[in-house]
């Protein structure tokens, strides 16, 4: 860290000794352009839960608390926290001296009014039910106090997620947003769909243990450009028009072994790819037929061939390396690939080459799921099931979802999706009924989401265990891959020290760039 | 008998171009009706040969990054594309056809709001009014043709206004009318046989205009969804592999060109033969 | 005798100036009367939509509680009959609200007029190329009627509306971007433009040298033409001075209609070259289903072809006097 700073001055003096005035200013700000396919769609951390968006607040905001590699809950913008013996209620002590972008103390009553905000139904806040049953919350001296009305394990996981941002007040003093935070970057300009301009927060103080640098970032102007395709993004990687870019699947198997290129996979991703059933409608609602098309499904081929390699095959509803997953066990509970096994299961079912079951396969577009849906498509074929592929934009997918997944008639269909967090707790918000897009099972699963919440430790792992067990066995959901978007990205070799941390959030405080 | 008649010395005299362009269709034509029998592979079978190979003699355009077979691909999306061409037309052509004629043999009220409407959307290019449609349909094959055949709506109505309208001037229409020869049957038995010849002229410029539209909508995802071999799909899923694997990009474009040009050239000629008065309007 | 040819000069201005100021009103009406079939069509066109837009907004948000729904659909006006809720629509329309977006919940106005300077930048570029090589060619296919330039001209015309404009832009982007590194593929500045305003250029370039040779065809037919010949003009005279003009004004007829063109393929060209414009924002939106985004755009769409088609029909009245009798 420290080297950093010399050799800057270092290269300050000489630049000093050589050029004019003009120069030396050009010559010591550093920059970077990152380049993705889609913009952000809101600044407002509360009302956006998409990866893109994310990835930006939580470079102007901090959360309350951060998480290490391994789990362990770390300091945030609250110092110390402790929570009652029934479980019910946290006390926070907000960090001194914390200021806000616009120059005004971030407190605990900051801290109150930003997390009244969260929660207030008006905010129509799409994470709402992750912050958990919260009753109320009250700020004294520097400490927030905050009251549950039962015990809530994944409290203090969700609060170092990049959806449980902290925002200043002024950010929504006024009627118009105006994206105000404590974190290490400050917005300066946002275009939509064109570049969102990020300048160094001076004040700013780390405490995230993902991140060596200990106050202002290295960088003085951080700049995000939106170019949709990814041959143009690549190009403009090449060119050195952009400095770190989401590279292309199809290319960045050459870029790794490219010594001018490094590419980054995020290995904190929190994400997990599955297929599910509108088990609703028949023949879904036989097991036996779920199971047949889970064991027709070739993910190593999804893997190696659709997603370059670039990702694994993943055994459990919930992505490795969160609290409690364990691949072996969820392995031992889910079906294997056997498309054997499978066609004999569906024509004991009735289902010949010639009566074949019609599904739909309903997807959303994304670089590599494209691929994998082709394959499926494939893979079901060989077991005498006609797939035909329904492709839709993310948020149209979604809508469409939560109509179909209520429909009891119609064409069966089988779908898939992907879903994120720092904490086993998202089977909850997926599968709780009525669940993420209607896909809430039943009252059997309901009770165990439920009391897993209320515990914690190894009790809290067993319960998260039969409900994955229960979900597996009976094939609602069959787990394909871990991970699965925008978990990529590529710079050039003389990009130092890019970090991703959970949830695939992009942290450049440690970011330099060689000359 | 009258001026819209294609006559066997017009016949002889056809330029070289509308040769060129018979030739080129009926090839075509031919390439996706015995696409089947052609295609040296299943064009959905995955790892036919190895992923993203170059043209070679087992792979005459290459293979895709799934090892399909690229010509198979192109042959049968020549089917794909051929068959949304000539469904969008017909309709829109039937569509467009009855309007026009409405237009011509009703009240001024009638004709007056309906040209005024017709010449509203023509002045709209007709990819934008398909591509406006399939956003609020949603995409998929059949909702890319629907919306590729009411985008020619316009064309095809105010193509028919104009040709009846002029066979309405005629004075053997006003005899007709004087003798009590009823409207509808005025249309059928005198009109439609004579502007018959022109419309199906007009058909084959649509043609062209559709086969661009469904590729165009299909690369934007919007047309037909993979893994459907339609020429514009295949583009769309190709185009990340343009360093890598060019040919994916193209075959199936240099397919589209083919096929546009082929009906252009015919119906650009024929076009000056049966609407000599016609001046440079696309 | 003096005196009644001042008379008649004075009333010949003044009956111009009427007739020119006629014919701006009748073009204006007509333009305005266009404008608002088209918002009709569009706030009709949302009612065709297989299932609800509230569902559609809402669906991304765990708290779509029924409640706030049928809030959102009565704000939006959802809960009206058809004919009531299009009305509101122009109503709103007109009064230059086109709504908020689904996806940013920022305004549909806003969100286009930031990029219609960069789609007309591009349009007009485009057009600018397209007319320079598109006239000469259709000169020189027009001058050398029925001989092998004119073949020539007219089956590479052929050919140019035969190749699909975002075939022909990934061409061009792997020869001179991604081959030849000459010129970047992304972006906004100016050397950004290049790329795309070419592949519109080269696209639509094929229709004015088709139109500008049958304009020439027709004044070349002209008795004043056969005239200034037989006066022993020099061919080089006739063609520059007396056919060209008169040719080239009905060729600003038809540069509206190549316009209203080149902007419909530029919908797809915006996307090819990630050109922050309209287009890109209109197909994001038809991909995300964001429809007041897609409404938006259609009304403002069809706005710009209107007032460019209207005012090319009147500067062609000011360049043409027989175009103002009618």
């Amino acid at each position: 860290m420290s080297y950093h700073i010399s050799l800057n001055r270092l290269r300050l003096l000489t630049a000093a000794a050589m050029v004019t005035v003009a120069g030396l200013s050009s010559a010591t700000a550093a920059e970077l352009i990152v380049a993705r396919s889609v913009d952000a769609d809101n600044l407002d951390g509360y009302k956006t839960s998409n990866t893109q968006s994310l990835q930006i607040t939580n470079l102007i905001y901090d959360t309350l608390l951060t998480m290490d590699k391994d789990g362990s809950i770390h300091p945030g913008l609250a110092s110390e926290w402790s929570v009652s013996d029934d479980g019910k209620t946290y006390a926070f002590t907000i960090r001194d001296g914390v200021t806000c972008h616009d120059g005004s103390t971030f407190d605990a009553a900051a801290a109150k009014a930003s997390l009244d905000r969260a929660l207030d139904p008006a905010t129509v806040n799409p994470s709402l039910s992750a912050w958990g049953p919260i009753t109320g919350s009250a700020a004294e001296g520097n400490v927030l106090t905050v009251t549950l009305s039962e015990p809530y394990g994944p409290f203090t996981s969700f609060l170092t997620s990049i959806q449980a941002p902290f925002m200043c007040p002024s950010s929504f003093a006024e009627a118009q947003f105006k994206p105000i935070g404590t974190g290490p970057f400050k917005l300066a300009s946002w275009m939509r769909n064109d570049s969102i301009v990020l300048e160094a927060n001076g004040d700013y103080h780390n405490t995230n243990p993902l991140i060596d640098n200990p106050g202002k970032p290295h960088l003085d102007k951080l700049t995000f450009k939106v170019i949709p395709e990814a041959v143009a993004r690549m190009a403009a990687l090449r060119s050195g028009e952009a400095d770190l870019v989401e590279p292309s699947l199809e290319e960045a198997t050459d870029l790794k072994d490219d010594e001018n290129f490094k590419v980054y996979a995020a290995e904190l991703s929190g994400q997990q790819v599955l297929a599910a059933f509108t088990w609703k409608i028949k023949p879904l609602d036989n097991p036996d037929i779920r199971k047949a098309i889970g064991m027709a499904m070739n993910r190593d081929a999804y893997a190696s061939i659709a997603f370059e390699g670039l990702v694994n095959t993943a055994n459990c509803p919930v992505a490795p390396n969160l609290f409690s997953t364990d691949e072996d066990l969820c392995a031992s509970w889910g079906v294997t690939y056997d498309p054997e096994g499978a066609k004999a299961l569906m024509e004991a079912a009735g289902y010949t080459a010639d009566n074949p079951l019609k599904v739909k396969l309903l997807v959303h577009k994304l670089p590599g799921w494209d691929q994998m849906h082709q394959i499926m498509q494939q893979d079901l074929l060989a077991i005498n099931v006609q797939a035909e592929i329904e492709t839709r934009e993310v948020a149209a997918f979604f809508d469409h979802m939560s109509v179909v997944n209520e429909k009891t008639d119609g064409e069966p269909a089988v779908w898939t999706m992907g879903m994120s967090g720092v904490d086993p707790d998202y089977l909850y918000f997926l599968w709780k009924r009525p669940g993420f897009v209607n896909m809430g099972l039943n009252e059997d699963l309901d009770a165990l989401l439920e009391e897993q919440r209320r515990l914690s430790g190894d009790a809290r792992a067993a319960k998260i265990h039969e409900a994955e067990k229960y979900l597996m066995e009976n094939a609602y959901a069959i787990p394909l891959l871990s991970p699965g978007w925008g978990w990529l990205m590529a710079s050039g070799a003389k990009v130092d020290g890019f970090k991703m941390g959970f949830m695939v959030s992009l942290l450049f405080n440690d970011v330099t760039v060689a000359e | 008998m009258t001026s819209t008649t294609v006559t066997a010395a017009t016949l002889r005299s056809l330029p070289f171009t509308v040769i060129l362009g018979t030739g080129l269709a009926l090839l075509i034509i031919a390439a996706a009706l015995l696409a089947p029998y052609l295609a040296p592979f299943d064009p959905m079978r995955m790892a036919a040969g190895p992923r993203l190979a170059a043209p070679s003699a087992a792979h005459l355009f290459g293979t895709d990054e799934f090892g399909r077979d690229l010509l198979s691909r192109v042959l049968m999306g020549g089917r794909l594309s051929l068959g949304i061409g000539v469904a969008a037309v017909v309709s829109g052509l039937a569509i467009g056809g009855l309007l026009g004629l409405l237009a011509a043999f009703s009240g001024r009220l009638v004709q007056a709001v309906l040209l005024r409407v017709i010449d509203v959307l023509y002045s709209f290019p007709d990819t934008l009014i398909a591509l406006a449609l399939v956003a609020f349909l949603g995409p998929g094959i059949e909702n890319a043709t629907l919306a590729i055949a009411i985008s020619l709506v316009p064309f095809y109505a105010r193509v028919t206004y104009g040709l009846a309208a002029a066979e309405r001037a005629k004075p053997y229409i006003e005899a007709a009318q004087l003798a009590g020869v009823r409207p509808g049957r005025l249309v059928r038995v005198h009109v439609m046989p004579n502007i018959g010849q022109s419309l199906i002229v007009m058909g084959t410029l649509g043609f062209s205009s559709a086969i661009l539209s469904a590729a165009g909508l299909s690369f934007l995802g919007l047309g037909v969804q993979p893994p459907s071999p339609e020429w514009g799909a295949i583009l769309a899923s190709g185009r990340n592999y343009i360093t890598k694997a060019p040919w994916i990009l193209l075959f199936p474009g240099v397919a589209i060109c083919l096929t546009v040009l082929s009906f252009n050239l015919i119906g650009d000629s024929l076009r000056d033969l049966v609407d000599p008065r016609r001046k440079g309007r696309p | 005798m003096q005196l009644p040819l001042r008379r008649k000069v004075e009333r010949d201005f003044w009956e111009n100036r009427l007739l020119m100021l006629f014919l701006i009103l009748k073009r204006a009406l007509v333009a305005f009367l266009t404008v608002l079939v088209v918002i009709v069509l569009s706030g009709v066109l949302i009612h065709v939509v297989p299932g609800d837009p509230v569902t559609a907004m809402m669906a991304q948000s765990v708290t779509a509680t029924p409640e706030a729904m049928a809030e959102m659909r009565a704000r939006l006006g959802l809960d009206l009959p058809v004919w009531q809720q299009v009305g509101l629509y122009a109503w709103h329309v007109l009064q230059g609200d086109l709504g908020t977006s689904i996806r940013s919940s920022e305004s549909v106005a806003q969100l286009l007029l930031q990029r219609l300077p960069n789609t007309f930048s591009l349009a007009v570029s485009g057009l600018v190329i397209a007319l320079a090589i598109g006239i000469p060619l259709g000169f020189l296919a027009a001058v050398n009627r029925g001989r092998l330039a004119d073949t020539a001209v007219m089956v590479i015309a052929v050919l140019g509306v035969s190749i699909p404009a975002f075939w022909l832009g990934l061409i061009l982007m792997q020869v001179f971007s991604l081959k030849l590194g000459w010129l970047p593929v992304a972006g906004s500045g100016w050397r950004n433009i290049i790329l795309p305003a070419f592949t519109l250029g080269l696209t639509y370039c094929a229709l004015v040298a088709r139109m500008t040779r049958s304009a020439l065809i027709e004044v070349l037919a002209e008795d004043y033409i056969r005239t200034a010949r037989a006066r022993g003009l020099r061919e080089r005279q006739v063609l520059l001075v007396h056919a060209l003009r008169p040719a080239l004004i009905s060729i600003v007829t038809v540069v509206g209609l190549v316009f209203a063109y080149l902007l419909g393929g530029q919908v797809i060209i915006e996307n090819v070259f990630s050109w922050n414009g309209i287009g890109r924002l209109a197909v994001q939106a038809m991909l995300e289903r964001d429809y007041p985004m897609i409404q938006g755009f259609i009304v403002v769409f069809a706005t710009s072809v209107v007032i460019v088609s209207m005012l090319i029909d009147i500067l062609y009245g000011f360049l043409d006097p027989r175009m103002r009798q009618k």
